[in-house]
């Protein structure tokens, strides 16, 4: 694919004016490419989901676009300009999915360090540690912390200053269930009027946050696509009844359920109906697979 | 840590040399160097813990290049060498008067002119060589590891110019150690310059 056909569902026709683009990006390590060929472009503000397999490329694109590899063949632009500008670096946030915490020092000193990098102030540090909670935490060394209130410092300095793009490398990994809840809601909140490209190995969390979905296979852009059109691809849902009838022969069992591929979740409540009509007692209906499983093959 | 290495070395050798003052004032100012390289091990280790955690991925992008990583490191160890040179001085040199003898004009020069440079030109090619290994090879702990094997480095280079020093005799002695500390310097600024140039950037992220 070349420069001038960049895949961008999100405004088909309007590249010139894209925030991002990844033109015919090669990346790799050594003389090994690990992405090969990949183009697209993002100029709408939303929660962009990259997918893939252990080893597609996701965190060598995150860090291609991020401007610390240097791409083999191809560019990464920002607003037309190459990320290897200051001035591109300036308007985009990059998440590791390693801490990125220097050692010997307190979460508040830590956070200091990150806005002095990242031209923030003392007042955005205070800001922070209220947002994420990190008030009775600020006194004390790193070192001290588990591998979540790391992961939450670590995700506190995006927050430090506003940018327009932000590269998301498995933001809530070693989060407990509630505090990546509620690092989600942040990063929803930040995509009214930012990019965000977030990388996840949580396909339920994937389908909650994004709206759209890249997926990386074997270094290739294999989709981009909007969520939603994912999700007639392929829907199954599992009964578990109360006791067996011969309303369900035409089901297939797996465990305790009885699973029916359907169209889509709209489908779900006439399911119900039939069966219901049909004189099934249902204790629990369940979505069996998520469309995004079939990323991963 | 270091602050205690170098001082307690440098007080160990004052005690052992200080014996004769021809002995401490023609031995101790080769050796001096030797000691402050301890600093150098500070500088690595937070240069490889950096690494490790993900740090200098994070300078990287935004927008912090090698050249100013690697030389921001050997500055900081510079300033951790300071210590330790103090320490040593002041250390080995306080050990010498409090065993009755006088500071002779060759000790101060010796001191002053090859000693100290010697010391810190010696920190910054240790660390600046240290962070070109660490970035080029696999990650290994223990003595195999680039830091474990950092100091055999800061140790030889003084120790070879030690006995370049003696070979030719006192006539060239003082030339080859001002020339030894003036390349060292060439070596150091070159290989800070250079850095963004032989080293890709891949070189600085963390394998974990």
């Amino acid at each position: 694919m070349d420069g001038s056909a960049l895949l961008n569902p999100g405004s088909a026709g309007s590249h010139g004016g894209a925030r991002v683009a990844c033109r015919s990006l090669t990346s790799g390590y050594g003389s090994t490419p690990v992405l090969k060929d990949i183009s697209f472009s993002i100029d709408e503000p939303a929660v962009y989901v990259v997918l893939g397999p252990n080893g597609a490329g996701k965190t060598t694109l995150f860090r291609t676009m991020a401007g610390i590899l240097k791409p083999m063949r191809g560019e990464v632009t920002i607003a037309g300009e190459s990320i290897e500008s200051q001035r591109s670096r300036d308007q985009m946030h990059y998440l590791s999915h390693m801490d990125g915490i220097p050692d010997g020092l307190e979460v508040k000193e830590a956070l200091e360090f990150y806005a002095a990098v990242e031209g923030a102030t003392s007042a955005d540090v205070d800001r922070v540690l209220d947002l994420l909670d990190l008030r009775g935490l600020s006194g004390q060394f790193l070192s001290q912390l588990s591998a979540g209130q790391k992961k939450r410092v670590s995700v506190a300095r995006i927050f430090l200053k506003e940018r327009d793009i932000y590269l998301l490398d498995e933001p809530t990994a070693n989060l407990d269930p509630k505090l990546a809840r509620e690092i989600r809601a942040l990063i929803l909140e930040l995509s009214k009027e930012k990019i965000v490209l977030y990388s996840s190995h949580n396909l339920f969390e994937a389908r909650e946050i994004g709206r759209y979905v890249l997926a990386i296979r074997a270094g290739q852009l294999a989709l981009f696509d909007r969520l939603e059109s994912l999700r007639g691809v392929r829907f199954v849902v599992g009964v578990r009844v109360l006791a067996p009838t011969d309303a369900l022969a035409a089901f297939t069992r797996q465990g305790d359920y009885y699973l029916r591929e359907l169209h889509g979740p709209e489908e779900v409540p006439a399911l119900i109906r039939d069966l219901e009509a049909k004189g099934v007692q249902i204790r629990e209906v369940r979505e069996m697979e998520n469309p995004l499983e079939d990323l991963f093959t | 840590m270091y602050l205690a290495i170098g001082t307690g070395l440098s007080v160990f050798y004052a005690v052992v040399l200080g014996a004769s003052a021809t002995v401490f004032t023609t031995v101790f100012p080769l050796i001096a160097p030797i000691l402050t390289t301890s600093g150098a091990t500070g500088g690595m280790l937070v240069f490889t813990n950096d690494r490790l955690k993900g740090v200098l991925e994070y300078l990287i992008a935004y927008g912090v290049t090698p050249r100013r990583i690697f030389a921001n490191v050997v500055l900081s160890s510079l300033v951790l060498a300071t210590v330790v040179v103090a320490a040593t001085m002041a250390g080995g040199v306080g050990v010498y008067l409090l065993l009755g003898h006088h500071l002779t004009t060759f000790l101060v020069l010796a001191l002053t002119l090859y000693s100290v440079p010697m010391g810190y030109a010696d920190v910054a090619f240790t660390v600046i060589i240290g962070m070109y290994w660490t970035s080029l090879s696999s990650p290994r702990t223990g003595m195999s590891s680039p830091l474990g094997l950092l100091p055999l480095v800061g140790v030889a280079t003084p120790g070879l110019v030690l006995i370049a020093a003696v070979a030719v005799g006192s006539s060239e002695a003082v030339t080859i150690a001002l020339g030894a500390v003036l390349l060292l310097v060439v070596i150091v600024l070159g290989l800070i310059r250079a850095v963004d140039r032989l080293m890709p950037r891949e070189r600085f992220l963390s394998p974990a």
